[in-house]
């Protein structure tokens, strides 16, 4: 029984099931606008039903082979196709192991009947301010694999995001994986309050790898503002290591330097509080492990 | 239109369905499987969860045009031979039903919970299940269940193995 409620329902649309790369970007060059990529389709379907979007074409990629692809090649990083699921990626030791920042940002997303249909590259290509993915993937400094009718390229995640809801991606274009770069010795972390909201109202995503020459530390903050925001003075402030000094001073810079905005989850003086509290907590997390 | 085909409970079911159409109404609606709810609408509650070739998903969230060829269980389909499966009966035995509304979804759920893990801890059944809700509470009684399951197990399995070592 659908009600007749336009939130039960979906618009009309012809559903298409490519099961090549060739054939999906076929596929987007005929319908461009007109057309919708749909993975696990859970923000799609979602959008669909409050009729945010009402694509003529949904393009389900689930079963196109290339972007089923989990790479984990030694020396060269984790690529991970745009097919993959978040219980895919969660399952695989990796992640915990070399890529903590990303596990423990996924693993708390929605919950496991979800992660078992949602993608990574869905979840980041949706780019709601709230989603917990891209401050993780800014902090480990991954890059979005794009292909088009132009061929292909490569944009950092901290740049795909332009906006809400707004990412560097033409009509015709594809996100075909999310490349994260191997960080030896790296120690990472994510931390998100959400008040018992379904959305993060302030999230952390931390990454301090010890390098021959210098100690990089990259500290990015989520939900707080239109857009993920790393700030250069939190990570300064715990460049020569995470100690309880360097922990306050850098959750009071956190909560003084990164801008916050009001909106229908929070205001930005609650938000500017948050910010200390998980400063605070994700690196005593980290200084005691 | 199109016509599909999905394996549901052992039976292959064909139907004729629009492209846009969800997988809980082709189950509902099409095919008259009530035991799959249909309640918020937007994957938050749970309630119409299904299995789709062996994995729990909301089926609210899913396209029936994906389930093609595919395999979907429900509640009806995980007992043999029209009895009760363990789980089942424990829910009768600690009234972990209340409105019943929520019931076929949760038990779906903790069935395939302790399948594949027989023995859950209180924070593996919060981490499988927290994505269904029910609104009468009976959580406590639904842990129960899940604990009365889970300890016959574990006293059955020393027996048979003991019965084993004397034949």
């Amino acid at each position: 029984m659908s009600f007749g409620s336009p939130y039960t329902t979906l618009p009309d649309f012809e559903y298409h099931r490519p099961t090549s790369l060739d054939e999906a970007l076929a596929l987007l060059k005929q319908y461009g606008d007109e057309a919708k990529l749909m993975g696990g389709g859970v923000g799609l379907i979602a959008f669909m039903k409050e009729r945010l979007m009402s694509p003529a074409h949904v393009i389900d990629v689930k079963e196109v082979k290339e972007l089923k692809m989990l790479d984990n090649a030694p020396g060269k990083g984790l690529s991970i196709g745009s097919a993959v699921t978040l219980s895919e990626l969660l399952e695989g030791g990796v992640l915990k192991r070399d890529y903590t920042v990303l596990h423990e940002a996924l693993a708390r997303v929605a919950d496991p009947m979800i992660r078992r249909r949602a993608t990574l590259v869905g979840n980041l290509c949706e780019a709601i301010p709230w989603v917990d993915s891209p401050p993780a993937l800014i902090a480990l400094d991954a890059t979005v694999a794009v292909a088009g009718p132009d061929g292909r390229r490569k944009v950092p995640v901290s740049g795909f995001i332009r906006g809400p809801v707004d990412i560097d991606l033409g009509p015709s274009e594809m996100v075909t994986a999310v490349d994260i770069p191997q960080a030896k010795g790296a120690h990472s972390a994510f931390e998100k309050f959400t008040g018992g909201s379904e959305f993060s109202l302030a999230s952390v995503a931390v990454m301090v790898s010890n390098g021959e020459k210098n100690r990089l530390a990259r500290v990015v903050y989520g939900s707080v503002n239109s857009t993920p925001f790393r700030s250069v003075e939190v990570e300064e402030a715990i460049r020569d290591g995470i100690t309880p000094g360097s922990v306050r001073k850098a959750a009071d810079l956190a909560s003084e330097k990164v801008e916050c905005v009001d909106d229908v989850l929070a205001t930005a003086a609650y938000r500017k509080h948050l910010l200390k509290v998980i400063t605070t907590k994700v690196l005593r997390r980290m200084m005691s492990q | 239109m199109r016509e599909i085909s999905v394996t549901v409970n052992g039976r292959a079911r064909k139907r004729m369905i629009k492209d846009n159409e969800l997988l809980l109404d082709f189950l509902r609606e099409k095919l008259e499987v009530r035991s799959v709810k249909a309640a918020c609408w937007r994957g938050e509650c749970g309630l119409c969860t299904v299995l789709l070739d062996g994995q729990l998903v909301k089926s609210c969230l899913v396209l029936a045009v994906e389930a093609d060829g595919r395999e979907v269980k429900t509640v009806e389909g995980i007992a043999d031979d029209g009895g009760l499966a363990p789980i089942q009966s424990a829910f009768v035995s600690h009234g972990a039903a209340q409105c019943g509304f929520c019931t076929p979804a949760w038990v779906l759920a903790t069935h395939e919970l302790l399948m594949s893990n027989p023995h859950p801890s209180d924070a593996d059944l919060v981490e499988a299940t927290s994505g269904l809700v029910c609104r009468c509470g009976t959580y406590n009684q639904i842990r129960e269940a899940v604990a009365e399951v889970s300890a016959t197990r574990a006293r059955r399995q020393p027996k048979e193995s003991l019965a084993r070592a004397h034949r």
